[in-house]
């Protein structure tokens, strides 16, 4: 018990510590996990101080899509090897617009390659990023799969299967 | 490294290495080259691509639980623990300390048989077939234990579960695990001190400095063959490794052979963990009390970030629950991601092909888990 508080008390420091340097309220989940919530034009200037500070290694960036907000959450992970701890750092973008900058100023190929995910599979735009092919889904001409009002059985049954073909009749009969 | 002579051009030509390869897994590398030098290397995944993240927004925890084993082939039981501790505390479930040790013990065991895998996939890319058979025959050994206890040989179909395991240890299970470790003790040193020849293939090509693993975001053996001691279990402990003593190998080269060193020293590491948790297993119930997890995880609602230190290093399951029956979103993080694509591209400039192979499987790939 007493190195974790010892391990409490050392966060609340740390939390002081990044809230003036980092110039947001930053929020603590539990043990280890930090998070604070941003402005999307100030992810690349948010990322760069957090890295000075020590967190080094960018885990991954990932994207939720909150449909009846009509936003898409930008969800970066950053894990510091010196103080050991997370840092999430989430932003919000307009869906209709989904543009964002890109971070490879600070991690490289490593940010340009999970840029290259969100952009595939939610349609996110980072700009700055030279490289946004494609990772996973060659010749894909259908809307970003992981949107949330992409219906992918609906899509399937329609480009994929015939229900004028009596083999193929079963999989309009599938309960939703 | 040699400059390209101008006036040498034997010709310039792309090709791929991949994905039918033997042992390549489902991937390939577009290789672009002037003579016998490899000038850039593009990555490419999809071969496997099976949109776990979105299938699991389609299915109740304990479905996902069973879907996560997939994720990769050649550690499904870590990849199980991932899951499991992500709705565990979406939960909020208190898992009892017996199922948290069978969970480690099993992860361990997990990771040993991949360490196998890796030694056979590089002995068999590197035209060492020996070392390919008695690595796979060795790790058979494990399959048996794991096939015991999980009712699977390689897929244990989510036996890590939210909330503890499915079942408890079979009866003599523990000395059948015991009776394992000089087993892998043999299959380790055979590794690290039968072939030197085909080791010493390995130095001194594939280097990653340390900066560039950390800014690359290398993790696991790649980052502690390059001097950066973390690792998960340490750092970041779930289950019950901060109470259990084990050391963090760390090379300082970054080559192909410290990389695979540091993996082999690995499994002496988790031998202890294995032997320390039998020691200490305690008795009593394997799962939370009223696990009802479709009622449950109605009531969840928030987000976790769960890391866990897989064979290949982090790796991750973010989930967001809104009060549905299934998570709202599900992202993971393999390890082999950042490995595969960014790192390995960045490696394979200005090398030889016949280091190819080599560097290849030195990264420890899974393309399973880089497609998810």
């Amino acid at each position: 018990m007493s190195s974790n508080s010892k391990n409490i008390s050392l966060e609340e420091k740390l939390i002081k510590n990044l809230n003036s340097k980092l110039g947001v309220p930053i929020n603590f989940q539990k043990e280890r996990r930090l998070w604070t919530s941003i402005d999307s034009d100030k992810i690349v200037d948010i990322c760069t101080k957090a890295y000075e500070m020590g967190f080094e290694h960018l885990s991954t960036i990932s994207v939720t899509d909150w449909l009846e907000e009509g936003k898409h959450e930008l969800v970066y992970h950053l894990w510091s090897y010196s103080y050991k701890l997370l840092l999430t750092i989430k932003t919000k973008i307009d869906r209709k617009n989904p543009n964002i900058s890109s971070i490879n100023s600070i991690w490289g190929a490593n940010a340009e390659t999970c840029e290259r995910e969100c952009h595939e599979l939610f349609g996110v735009k980072f700009e700055g990023n030279p490289n946004l092919t494609p990772l996973f889904l060659e010749d894909w001409e259908g809307p970003p799969p992981f949107l949330k009002d992409f219906n992918w059985r609906e899509y399937v049954k329609e480009e994929m299967y015939d229900q004028n073909n009596p083999r193929e009749e079963v999989y309009f009969e599938v309960k939703k | 490294m040699t400059e390209i002579n101008e006036q040498e051009i034997a010709g310039d030509f792309s090709m791929y290495f991949g994905p039918a390869h033997p042992g390549s897994g489902n991937f390939s590398i577009k290789v672009e080259m002037r003579g016998e030098r490899v000038l850039k290397a593009t990555a490419d995944p999809g071969y496997l691509h099976r949109g776990f993240e979105k299938l699991m927004e389609y299915r109740e925890p304990m479905q996902n639980a069973v879907l996560s084993d997939r994720v990769c082939v050649l550690e499904p039981l870590q990849w199980n623990l991932v899951h499991a501790e992500a709705v565990d505390y979406l939960m909020d479930y208190e898992v009892p300390e017996r199922a948290k040790y069978i969970r480690v013990i099993l992860a361990e065991l997990s990771r040993i048989q991949s360490h196998f895998i890796w030694y056979a996939a590089m002995s068999l890319g590197t035209g060492f077939m020996t070392g390919f058979n008695i690595a796979i025959g060795y790790r058979d050994y494990i399959l048996d234990v794991l096939n015991l206890i999980t009712g699977g040989r390689v897929y244990p179909a989510g036996y890590i579960c939210p909330g503890g395991v499915r079942k408890d240890l079979p009866e003599k299970a523990e000395n059948k695990i015991l009776e394992l470790l000089p087993k892998i003790e043999y299959m380790r040193k055979f590794a690290l001190k039968q072939n030197p020849a085909w080791l010493a293939r390995f130095k001194e090509i594939g280097t990653l400095t340390k900066e560039e693993a950390i800014k690359f975001g290398a993790v696991g053996p790649i980052l502690r063959g390059c001097g950066v001691e973390s690792d998960v279990r340490r750092d970041d402990p779930y289950e019950i490794y901060d109470e259990l003593e084990f050391d963090v190998p760390v090379m300082d080269e970054g080559d192909a052979y410290a990389r695979f060193t540091v993996g082999m020293q690995e499994i002496e590491e988790s031998m202890k963990i294995i032997t320390q948790s039998i020691d200490r297993l305690p008795k009593g119930e394997v799962k939370t009390p009223n696990l009802k997890p479709i009622v449950q995880f109605q009531k969840a609602e928030g987000e976790i970030y769960i890391r866990n230190e897989l064979s290949r290093g982090e790796g991750a399951f973010y989930m967001v629950a809104t009060g549905q029956k299934t998570p709202y979103r599900v992202k993971i993080r393999g390890p082999s991601f950042t490995h595969m694509i960014p790192i390995l591209e960045h490696l394979l400039t200005d090398v030889a092909y016949a280091d190819v192979p080599a560097i290849y499987w030195s990264m420890y790939q899974c393309p399973a888990d880089v497609d998810r």
